[in-house]
């Protein structure tokens, strides 16, 4: 089973406004791209020469947080009552 | 200004078609457990319209809601939007499917609470989509309604509606009392503040039965031809990917034609 | 509004319900903020409390408490590409299941605390995400949600694992990926009776499995497998650091898991009904902020007290615990009107006195232990072999096990290597 499969399965209250932005210039910059492997949600995609970013599926985990060694990455909760909505958790 | 917001839980419009199944027998949506009903967005519209109306012109916004006991929840929310005061019309014996049955068990509730110069609901409720409920009110308190409102200015006896329509919009003004059914491109639906949460926690929401508001007999009211739900499925999609096959493109499409109109094809 | 609160909680899980629980009961007024839509939107766990914490503080709860299943079997799995050993821990129970082990899914149990909490009298206040705290001179004043402000004597952060308040209020400088476990868990659908009948488990009885090896491929961690009423919570945590310098994902990891004979039979015919991820934090003492300053205390994951034994992670007890801890801490400054940080310090003895602070450091070496990777991906490989050598009957004349055993450990892992392993993990567990 892919990972968008299972976000499908997931309630989400969809946020209008991303609660992750991502500074381009400092995250082309960046050759070990730890947030492909470290986000469970496969926000972060290796396209060819980028990593192309989106905040929808998001699990509000904040690996991405973390681990991202350039500081390219603005990371809040999303707006109360928004994002993930767990059924069981 | 004395408003009168109609509002209904529905089943979260957010949900992924996973998370709820249908009871084919009794043709019944099982609601998921443990995800909470929500206030259907449209009505969310609706009270936002009065909160706008009661900013400029003054006046009392009541929000009812006819539902089970649970819609307190929604109602509490249209409190910490901003209204003043919160009714919960709930029977056992309520029918709610049938919407003659709830404009009548609405129209009695309105007759109770007495005073009203303007009753909003959403263009529809999101879970039948039917969209009659405040038209058919109209028709029982006798009162002008204006359906598909995207802009409402209220003066002294009178109010100003822009309605929705599919080319444009149409401009119409009814004396008040009148009832306005409000579409979603009225503007966004305000989220409450935290102070208001606060405040509607603390409120009371009584909640009013059929002999409250005169409804016993909703039951035997006539059904003036409402049509009836027969079977309540989810539907299933297939997709089929096949290529045909031909030398002259010629052949390829007149095969396509062929295979557009054959019997495999063409939906039931 | 001037309303000023005694106290205001910053997240409605187990850390933040149970010190607004203990709070209101004493007659405080008490404010909670959770952000998700109800509480338990945003939680997720593997899914069994382990501790009296949680009769301690609702006597009631066997009756009342959305519990899933008691714990009344307890598997550990040395997981290998060639197969598996399992340590399958039955108690003979006579009467009904101990309430010691049990377990919950955060949606429905967290919803249910907070419900315990408006019952206990506070105020708590759904789909708020606090931005900010207020500070008056270095000292916590209250809470700020967009432009509204809201001001208390306290606040206590329960805010979990992310700490954002607690690192804008300078308690926390941050976390570093080694410290942070990641949870990845499915939960997976199956009728009651598949469950029971797989899992050799009775009414209100279930099991709960733990699995090290090669399921998470050299990476500290491992898998797990909870018995839901209806469902299985199946589930991969590994390190997060190692993860991404091994270059893994723990959502690969987590299918690799579903496919070990072990696990596959297990969930077959399931069906997948959520998918969820968590941060979980296992730097132990080493990465626990500040715990209080002036008008401010931090609680539950925020305070990174989970304690990881290399058997079990155990967080939601501490949570709860630290909760309380704070919630007495808070109760007595009232009395005295005094909330400065000299007076918050009863938090950190109470800490210290109960068992949180205790187990903190009884096991304060154990999350640099649990990073020898030869515990994930050699030993499970070596119990494995020396026991395939001893069962084995190859029709040649039989060899004493610990000659096996022997053998074995000199090929593979070198006696010299496995005693200064060993005498390494007699500090760990």
């Amino acid at each position: 089973m892919k990972v968008e499969e299972k976000l499908a399965l997931n309630k989400y209250a969809p946020a209008t406004q991303a609660h992750i932005t991502v500074n381009k210039g400092l995250c082309a910059d960046c050759d070990l791209r730890p947030c492909v492997y470290g986000c469970p949600a496969d926000c972060f995609i290796l396209k060819e020469d980028h990593v192309s970013f989106s905040y929808e599926g998001c699990l509000e985990c904040g690996s991405c947080r973390i681990i991202c060694p350039k500081g390219a990455l603005q990371w809040a909760y999303p707006q109360g009552g928004f994002g993930i909505c767990l059924q069981y958790g | 200004m004395e408003i009168i917001v109609l509002v209904k839980e529905v089943l979260d419009p957010d949900l992924p078609p996973s998370k709820f199944s249908v009871d084919t027998k009794n043709n019944r949506v099982i609601p998921p457990e443990g995800i909470p009903p929500v206030i259907s967005p449209y009505d969310a519209v609706a009270i936002e319209a009065a909160l706008r109306i009661k900013e400029e012109a003054g006046g009392r916004i009541t929000v009812v809601s006819l539902g089970n006991p649970s819609a307190e929840a929604v109602v509490r929310k249209a409190l910490a939007m901003g209204a003043d005061a919160g009714i919960v019309v709930s029977d056992p014996s309520f029918d709610l499917e049938d919407s003659y049955l709830a404009a009548h068990i609405l129209t009695q509730t309105i007759r109770k609470i007495g005073k009203y110069d303007l009753i909003l609901c959403g263009r529809q409720a999101v879970d039948w989509d039917r969209g009659v409920t405040g038209p058919i009110m109209a028709e029982y308190l006798a009162v002008p309604v204006a359906t598909l409102a995207r802009a409402i200015k209220v003066s002294d006896r009178s109010v100003r509606v822009e309605r929705v329509l599919a080319d444009g919009h149409e401009t119409l003004e009814m004396d008040l009392p009148a009832i306005i059914t409000v579409s979603n491109e009225f503007g966004q639906a305000r989220i409450p503040s935290a102070w208001g949460v606060i405040k509607a926690v603390k409120e009371e929401i009584p909640v009013w039965s059929a002999k409250d508001i005169g409804a016993e007999d909703a039951q035997n009211k006539d059904n003036p031809g409402e049509g009836r739900l027969r079977r309540l499925y989810i539907p299933s999609y297939e997709r089929k990917c096949e290529f045909l096959t031909g030398e002259r493109p010629e052949e390829l499409a007149a095969a396509l034609v062929k295979k557009i109109y054959s019997r495999e094809t063409a939906s039931p | 509004m001037t309303e000023k609160f005694d106290a205001i909680v910053v997240g409605g899980g187990p850390a933040g319900c149970a010190s607004a629980c203990v709070m209101a009961k004493s007659g405080l007024n008490v404010l909670l903020f959770e952000r998700g839509q109800y509480a338990g939107a945003k939680n997720m766990w593997g899914g069994a409390f382990f501790g009296p914490q949680l009769k301690e503080l609702f006597p009631n709860f066997r009756e009342e408490a959305p519990v899933e299943r008691f714990v009344t079997r307890h598997t550990f799995s040395f997981l290998t590409k060639k197969g598996s050993t399992t340590l399958d821990f039955k108690p003979a129970f006579s009467g009904p299941p101990s309430d010691n082990g049990f377990i919950v899914m955060r949606a429905k149990f967290d919803k249910w605390l907070a419900k315990k909490v408006e019952q206990a009298g506070a105020i708590v206040v759904t789909s708020m995400l606090v931005d900010d705290l207020l500070l008056d001179g270095g000292r916590v004043t209250g809470v700020r949600i967009g432009k509204e402000e809201f001001s208390s004597d306290a606040v206590i952060l329960a805010e979990g694992v992310n700490g954002i308040l607690a690192q804008k209020a300078g308690l926390c400088s941050g976390v570093s990926a080694d410290n942070m476990k990641q949870g990845v868990k499915e939960v997976i659908a199956l009728p009651k009776q598949t469950i029971e009948d797989r899992f050799n488990v009775n009414g209100s009885e279930g099991a709960a499995m733990e699995f090290v090896g090669s399921c998470t491929r050299g990476v500290p961690g491992g898998g797990f497998l909870y018995t839901n009423k209806e469902s299985l919570s199946v589930g991969i945590v590994v390190e997060l650091g190692a993860l991404v310098k091994n270059r893994l994902k723990a959502s690969d990891l987590l299918e690799e898991f579903k496919e070990y004979p072990d696990v596959a039979r297990l969930i077959r015919g399931g069906k997948t009904v959520e998918y969820s991820a968590h941060l979980i934090p296992t730097g132990g003492l080493k990465m626990m902020p500040k715990l209080f300053s002036a008008g401010v205390l931090v609680a539950g994951d925020a305070a990174a007290l989970v304690l990881g034994t290399g058997l079990i992670l155990e967080g939601a007890n501490f949570a709860m615990a630290s909760g309380v801890a704070a919630a007495e801490t808070v109760i007595t400054a009232k009395k005295k009107n005094d909330f400065s940080e000299t007076a918050l310090r009863d938090y950190e003895r109470l800490l210290r006195e109960g068992f949180v602070l205790r187990d903190m450091h009884t096991f304060k070496e154990t999350p640099r232990l649990l990073k020898n990777t030869r515990i994930y991906d050699l030993y499970p490989e070596v119990v494995f072999e020396v026991l395939e050598n001893i069962l084995e009957n190859d029709g040649k004349p039989r060899t004493k096990a610990y000659k096996i055993a022997g053998k074995v450990i000199k090929t593979r892992v070198g006696f010299a290597r496995l005693l200064s392993d060993l005498w390494a993990m007699r500090k760990m567990t």
